[in-house]
């Protein structure tokens, strides 16, 4: 186990440069995830650390040790591929024992250590079988028996649920935190998911553009994002923008002329400005801000209820049911706390990426 | 029930066109096939079992196995198939090595390497006559550019057609230059095709480089080096175009590979029903090894 500290990393590809300086450090025994659209340089980054990737400037260090330049296997880590990377010739056992056989771990030492990692992944019944015979999640779970066996400083995940379904999705995903909790292993988890990055990680760092957009615990980032781009990148369904400029104090005046009456006025000051709210902290009153339903989906828990406010699509989320009608008009209203107010910047599609 | 027994005769019919379609289809190809595929081959196994009518060209008096009896008494189809096997166990590992290291090599991406694939593929779209006749020229003992910078250091002058040992390297060296590429194109494609974060985890378990081809990228190649040695097994036990092009099976006997030995006991001595049988041994023996070298492959390969 070990700290990493990242300082003021960049990576270029030629005259291409993908980020632009990360510093970032992971203390002892941390999770942290890297969340982001496809292109913003997590798996970079995360391969810059594994040492996969050259660093065109900055400095890395595992421990007190700098690593920068060192080859993967002199860093200590293990990784955990999108695609398993299982060593498809090799049985689970040989798979998991690969990396201590290379180090000369006497045969007993990697037989014990490898039906130890086993034992706690729940693979015993499976060690003698070829990658192949294995369902997704099996497999998942030898790529990352593989990791633990070796007992490295630092844990390296490259979006590593992305190829199961939904549901093993959800499975896998307690079982990575259970491990962590139980090894108190350094990870970093690299996600294109919010929700898997909410969900595991004691810090979840949002990248856009090759650099850091923000980071923090999980429910901080959801209360208080600092940007539309962290806004619209945590949370699901995503949160709702107005962009508008503001009229005497707390009137937010849409493109198309239509005024919502804000429940606080903008702290900043600001006349431009981006509005947002999450679904779920619309609510619903016989005042406020007028929508037309257009869908009512009801799950039992909760109903989204999709509407026309200003001609632009919104989502509502409302905990149990409601008598709400598809063509009914709505009132919503939003408690002065629960409102973001942000500078003016372009809405990322991110809501559209959640699942593919 | 009665609505299944009035839609059954409709689906009939329908199957009935379709099936008409499709053989039309492929009765081109069919015809074709019978032509130049089965007929021979039956041609063969006909004049393998008859005395040869020269009149007719064909077959003629049914003689039984009396022809195969001859070719199996007769040491020169032994010796040629023993020469066929020196040249086989030489010239194939040989082959494979090289083409495989070469692909393992130029793989790693540096100037100049689409250049140096354009080259390799030279020696594939010679004629293999020709390539026979340029190696000629350069091996000639005398006028050959080889014998001269061999000399140049103080070797030689080798005799490459005349010793019987040097005869059969030569064959090999030919072959070797002819068919090394054609593995190097396949290797690369299969090299190409592995998957790249294998060996990204092989690099972070910590394998070197000798451990990582032993152990990670040799396993991932086996069925297509597999199927390559198959490929060229195949090619190298009909090969008789070069050795007639350079040694002409000589000197002696010893570069006479089993299928020079089979043309000219038919179109120099005239012995078509005793050739015919010896081709039949031979197809039934290369089909024999592939198939016992096929399923050991693949026995080889789920066990490992």
């Amino acid at each position: 186990m070990s700290t990493l500290d990242i300082k003021d990393v960049h990576k270029a590809y030629g005259s291409v440069q993908v980020i632009h300086g990360i510093t970032l450090n992971i203390k002892d025994g941390e999770f942290v995830a890297l969340v982001g659209p496809s292109g913003c340089g997590k798996s970079t980054l995360l391969r810059m650390i594994a040492g996969l990737e050259e660093v065109t400037q900055g400095e890395i260090d595992i421990g007190e040790r700098e690593v920068t330049d060192l080859p993967p296997k002199a860093r200590d880590i293990a990784m955990v591929f999108q695609n398993y990377a299982l060593y498809p010739h090799m049985t689970v056992r040989d798979n998991m024992g690969f990396a201590l056989k290379q180090r000369r771990t006497p045969k007993s030492e990697i037989r014990q250590r490898v039906d130890e990692a086993a034992k706690i992944l729940g693979l015993e019944d499976l060690l003698t079988r070829k990658p192949r015979a294995l369902s997704g999640g099996q497999r998942q779970r030898v790529a990352m028996g593989r990791a633990i066996v070796r007992n490295p400083n630092v844990f390296l995940f490259d979006e590593p649920l992305s190829n199961l379904d939904a549901k093993l999705r959800v499975q896998m995903r307690s079982e990575i935190k259970e491990l962590h909790q139980r090894l108190g292993t350094t990870t970093v988890y690299v996600t294109h998911d919010q929700i898997e990055a909410m969900t595991l990680a004691d810090r979840v760092v949002v990248m856009n553009g090759g650099v850091i957009e923000q980071e923090g615990p999980p429910l901080e980032l959801y209360d208080h994002p600092k940007s539309v781009f962290v806004a619209a990148f945590i949370g699901s369904p995503p949160m709702n923008f107005f962009e508008g400029t503001v009229e005497q104090g707390n009137v937010l005046r849409l493109e198309d002329g239509t005024q919502l009456q804000l429940p606080v006025s903008d702290p900043k000051g600001r006349t431009e400005i981006t509005v947002g709210v999450r679904p779920e902290h619309f609510e619903l009153a016989d005042t406020g801000w007028p929508a037309t339903v257009s869908v009512v989906e009801a799950t039992g828990s909760e109903t989204q209820i999709t509407a026309r406010l200003a001609g632009k699509m919104i989502r509502v989320l409302v905990r149990g049911r409601t008598d709400v009608q598809a063509g009914q008009d709505i009132h919503l209203t939003v408690k002065p706390e629960l409102i973001h107010m942000f500078d003016p910047a372009p809405i990322p599609d991110v809501a559209l990426e959640e699942d593919h | 029930m009665s609505k299944d027994t009035s839609k059954a005769p409709r689906r009939g019919r329908t199957q009935w066109g379709d099936l008409a379609v499709r053989w039309s289809f492929m009765l081109p190809t069919i015809v074709l096939l019978i032509l130049v595929l089965a007929y021979p081959i039956w041609y063969t196994i006909e004049i393998s079992f008859s005395s040869f009518d020269m009149m007719t060209f064909g077959a003629g008096e049914w003689v039984g196995w009396e022809n195969y009896a001859w070719v199996v008494d007769d040491y020169r189809f032994w010796e040629s198939l023993w020469v066929t096997l020196v040249y086989l166990i030489w010239a194939l590992p040989i082959q494979i090595i090289l083409g495989f290291g070469i692909a393992y090599m130029i793989n790693a991406p540096w100037r100049g390497r689409g250049l140096l694939r354009a080259l390799f593929i030279i020696p594939m779209v010679v004629a293999p006559v020709v390539a026979g006749g340029i190696w000629r020229m350069l091996l000639d003992p005398i006028w050959g550019v080889i014998n001269w910078v061999f000399g140049l250091v103080g070797l030689g002058p080798f005799d490459w057609f005349g010793d019987p040992n040097l005869a059969m390297a030569t064959i090999v060296i030919i072959d070797t230059w002819r068919w090394t590429p054609f593995i190097v194109l396949i290797a690369t494609a299969a090299l190409l095709a592995l998957p790249r974060d294998v060996f990204e985890a092989a690099k972070i378990d910590g394998a070197g480089r000798w451990a990582t081809l032993w152990s990670v990228a040799l396993p991932l190649l086996a069925p297509v080096i597999a199927a390559t040695f198959v490929i060229r097994w195949l090619g190298a036990v009909k090969m008789f175009d070069i050795v007639l092009a350079s040694t002409l099976g000589g000197p002696g006997k010893s570069t006479s590979v089993i299928n020079l030995f089979i043309y000219e006991e038919a179109f120099r001595s005239l012995n078509f029903a005793e050739s015919a049988a010896m081709a039949m041994i031979v197809l039934v023996l290369t089909m024999l090894l592939t198939g016992v070298f096929l399923i050991g492959s693949r026995k080889l390969e789920t066990m490992h």
